[in-house]
């Protein structure tokens, strides 16, 4: 236990709450959705105790929110939002215009089914499916983890000026009710310096932004957003060491769990992790060597971590709660991908997990690792319940 | 590990009945995870509140398959789907005025029966049979501590403080009673 922090009883979005307190957001806007709405209503009610100074501002729509936070960034605020769902998909477009505008909001998104149909369930594939917005994302398995990301998030983010998505799922993260270490403020205060970008709109300065470009002025800028990605996995390496540091607590961008002498790695992303490592011991306990990969930062993708991880191990079994209609899993496409080419790299049996919130048990799980062990993997994805 | 499962209807409070035992482990520094199904809730459908305590950190995502105590706040929610991870040592304990031979056609459970409803009312508390319910389990498990449970129990009442807490004790001094008449340790 941490002398300079204190141990609280709350759910998943209560804690993302309090890590955007600790950041000191400045402008909040925000537009409400089941199951993020906690993480907003609880903002509101620091404002309304004078805990947290900020301008919370409600919008007419999502698409409207990230439009207000992409200004307010701009400006050279600390800029915070939430969404899910629907809420997501609504703010697409504006996501684009957010990393093209270099804006380093950190956004949490609570992982919900999309519909048709309605539900309410934890499913990754609304946020997967903006993997090409040019966001950071990270997936986090408890709330803990999602406080603590939320801070590491606006350290990367503002470095390498590109907005951030946080995600945990609906339900077993969102609504759970957990002891969670809130650091105290001078612990934030030393590790999250005030942002103070190189540009901003400020009429004293006279700068602007979003003018038409030709087409090289297009082309350096999508290649300088690039490569602000690519630098984005040191320098959130970085920022998790710098954590662990003042308050003993770190991820990885990517975790692996007993993958000494693993035969088959299970590998996956957000709360199914949690249930994996203890199917992992479980199997262990039976002489099964068996390890766990799991992914936390998704974008940028951490390729050189996940192929180190990964080269020698015979055998993955990745484990996607996200469906993308046409190609399956995405971790699966995108693992698949990144091991192409290594020569003692492994095969992978792609499932689909716990897809639209499905229920996965440890005794579930251990039961795949023991048929995935016996046979060879399919090409395509497996549809696993 | 000891895991409970609540089901109740919208609007008994079976979510606060789940909050308030996390509550109280965790100011006994277990280790909680406590969540309840949400979204569908309305006044009168059915709501499962689900907690887990721990001597060590929870790493579990999933639905609890095994509880070791089922407290079914209306009778009419004991299905198959809630009883089908009871075994033969899980308590499942019920709201109702009923004995618990009633119930012995559901299966080989250790089942406890408590007229919640009639505390509850002669405590003024109407249909709110959460306080009594929780009370209940510390009878039933010998913990968490009454002290603490009926600290909690004032601090998470919204209103009618000492009705609820008298709930409490009244519901955990009748399941004490009748885990001690089942042959259960002191």
């Amino acid at each position: 236990m941490n002398e300079r922090s204190s141990r609280i009883l709350v759910n998943g979005n209560h804690a993302v709450a309090y890590g955007v307190k600790l950041a000191q957001a400045q402008v909040v806007p925000v537009y409400p959705i089941t199951p993020q709405t906690p993480i907003v209503e609880k903002i509101s009610e620091f404002q309304a105790a004078g805990e947290m100074v900020v301008e919370l501002m409600t919008a007419e729509s999502e698409h409207s929110a990230m439009s207000a936070c992409i200004t307010a960034s701009l400006t050279g605020v600390r800029v915070f939002t939430a969404t899910a769902s629907q809420g997501l998909m609504l703010m697409h477009e504006m996501l684009h215009y957010a990393s093209g505008a270099r804006a380093p909001i950190v956004m949490f998104n609570v992982n919900r089914t999309i519909g048709s149909p309605w539900g309410f369930w934890p499913d990754q594939t609304d946020s997967l499916a903006q993997r090409d917005t040019g966001w950071i994302q990270y997936y986090c398995e408890n709330g803990q983890e999602s406080l603590d990301t939320v801070l590491q998030a606006y350290r990367v983010a503002e470095k390498v000026l590109l907005p951030a998505m946080v995600m945990h799922e609906a339900f077993y993260v969102s609504h759970a009710l957990e002891g969670v270490e809130v650091p105290d403020q001078e612990v934030v205060d030393q590790y999250l310096p005030v942002f103070d970008p190189p540009h901003r709109l400020d009429p004293d300065i006279g700068e602007s932004w979003g003018n038409t470009v030709g087409q090289e002025m297009f082309y350096r800028h999508r290649r300088d957003l690039g490569l602000a990605m690519e630098s984005a996995i040191e320098v959130a390496e970085e920022a998790d060491a710098e954590w662990r540091k003042l308050t003993g607590r770190s991820y990885g961008i990517v975790e692996q769990y007993r993958c000494e002498g693993a035969e088959l790695v299970i590998a996956t992303m957000g709360s199914m992790a949690g249930t994996a490592r203890e199917t992992v011991d479980n199997l262990r306990d039976a002489g099964l060597p068996v390890g766990l990969l799991k992914v936390k930062l998704f974008r940028p993708f951490p390729l050189a971590a996940v192929r180190r991880v990964l080269n020698g191990v015979p055998k993955v079994m990745v484990l996607d709660r996200n469906f993308a209609p046409g190609t399956g899993g995405f971790l699966h496409q995108e693992l698949k991908a990144a091991l192409y080419g290594l020569e003692q790299g492994p095969v992978v049996h792609g499932y689909l997990a716990g897809v639209g919130g499905t229920n996965v048990s440890p005794t579930v799980m251990a039961d795949w690792v023991r048929e995935a062990m016996a046979t060879q993997p399919a090409a395509g994805p497996v549809w696993k319940g | 590990m000891l895991q409970f499962v609540i089901q109740g209807r919208g609007g008994q409070g079976a979510q606060t009945a789940g909050e308030i035992l996390a509550n109280v482990f965790f100011r006994e520094e277990k280790y909680v995870q406590a969540y309840a199904t949400y979204g569908g809730a309305r006044r009168g459908t059915p709501v499962s509140s689900f907690i887990r305590v721990d001597e060590e950190p929870i790493r579990l995502r999933c639905d609890i398959e095994n509880p070791d105590v089922i407290v079914c706040f209306d009778p009419s929610l004991l299905n198959e789907v809630l009883l089908k991870g009871a075994t033969d040592n899980t308590w499942v304990l019920i709201n109702s005025a009923k004995l618990p031979e009633y119930f012995a056609g559901l299966g080989k459970f250790r089942i406890v029966t408590l007229d919640a409803m009639s505390i509850a009312q002669t405590n003024r508390l109407g249909r709110m049979v959460n306080t009594t319910l929780v009370g209940a389990v510390a009878g039933l498990l010998d913990k968490p501590a009454l002290d603490m449970l009926k600290k909690v129990v004032a601090e998470m009442s919204p209103a009618k403080k000492e009705e609820n807490v008298k709930s409490c004790i009244e519901g955990y001094s009748l399941a004490r009673e009748r885990r001690l008449s089942n042959g259960g340790s002191e």
